[in-house]
């Protein structure tokens, strides 16, 4: 690793050097540690260029989103009514309750144009949360919120 | 090293909906942002996902371990969708390359991050289309070098050549947010 290639490599990937090269990755750290003041400030100038870019951040996907995705796999359902898994799961009866109250909601709030079975929307609703899925949790959140 | 999602694949061949619930929470929100910043269009991009995914219930079944990561195949499977729509939008006369933002007004004004990323969105945007394939799948979507210029379809040299270009034009566009960052950083 020399300056050139140093150099050559920062302007192309950042400072970041976990996303150089595997195979320079190592060398590079070496070379920065003894570098001159001159290169480390120019590794700096690109360090607060990345945290620009870092500023774009991903945003969650909506519930509708997740659930017609789930609802083009045609894949058999092989969850149960909500009430049901209180006693094939073994879960609190809060869960059970809450997972009840997210899967009435989104149906409710995914509309009825086409006359969809309710029952499956339900359960991608409840496999959204069971699964720990971020737009099922939120939905949830958002559903003990409006209790209080 | 082992493709961490090979046992979820295999289940979702095999029908089972709660594997599929779990593929669809891990790589859902990377597939919508690798869409939204190619196409700059969040609608756009929800349509891209879902075909995505399409294109998983329809492989899972056949999809054979060790002949590569799963998650590269479904980044190669958004990039190419989203490739084929910029190209599309050029041929119907649709505008694909915005302007270069303007800097003169902002560079004396001091920019809270939500401008500031509004503004990373546009520069963004504004690259020409192999660049910004580049720079997303390298800073965004966390490919390796050798993944990102598989899925692109060019040499690891040419890969480098294009992230070298689009950090300097980002860098020309965002110069008054970098001096803006800069003196914020100086100043505590």
């Amino acid at each position: 690793m020399n300056e050139a290639r140093f150099m050559e490599l920062l302007g192309a990937y950042g400072a970041d050097l976990a996303r150089w090269p595997e195979d320079e990755r190592t060398h590079a750290e070496v070379f920065l540690d003894g570098a001159s003041h001159r290169v480390k400030d120019v590794w700096e100038s690109e360090r607060s260029f990345d945290h620009l870019l870092a500023l774009e951040k991903d945003v969650p996907p909506s519930i509708s989103l997740e659930t017609a995705i789930l609802g083009s796999s045609n894949i058999r359902r092989h969850v149960r009514r909500p009430l049901d898994l209180f006693g094939r799961f073994n879960l609190p009866r809060w869960a059970t309750g809450g997972a009840l109250a997210a899967s009435l909601a989104l149906g409710l709030a995914v509309g009825y144009a086409a006359e969809p079975d309710p029952s499956l929307e339900q359960d991608y609703a409840t496999l959204l949360t069971v699964s720990g899925g971020g737009a099922g949790s939120m939905f949830l959140s958002a559903m003990n919120d409006a209790e209080r | 090293m082992r493709d961490p999602d090979e046992d979820l694949v295999s289940r979702v061949g095999a029908g089972d909906s709660r594997a599929a619930a779990e593929l669809v929470r891990r790589h859902l929100p990377r597939m919508v942002g690798l869409a939204r910043r190619m196409l700059g269009d969040a609608s756009e991009a929800e349509d891209v996902a879902q075909e995505v995914f399409l294109r998983v219930w329809r492989h899972a079944a056949a999809w054979k371990p060790g002949q590569a990561k799963f998650e590269t195949w479904m980044h190669r499977v958004a990039m190419n969708l989203c490739l084929d729509r910029l190209r599309r939008n050029v041929r119907n006369g649709g505008e694909v390359t915005p302007e270069m933002p303007d800097t003169r007004a902002s560079a004396t004004r001091a920019l809270d991050d939500r401008q500031r990323r509004d503004r990373v969105r546009d520069a963004l945007q504004a690259l020409p289309e192999r660049q910004r394939a580049a720079l997303v799948l390298c800073y965004y979507q966390d490919r390796t070098n050798i993944e990102a210029a598989d899925i692109i379809g060019v040499s690891v040299d040419a890969l480098e050549s294009l992230l070298s270009r689009a950090r300097r034009s980002l860098k020309t566009a965002l110069s008054a947010e970098r001096a803006d960052l800069l003196s914020g950083l100086e100043t505590g």
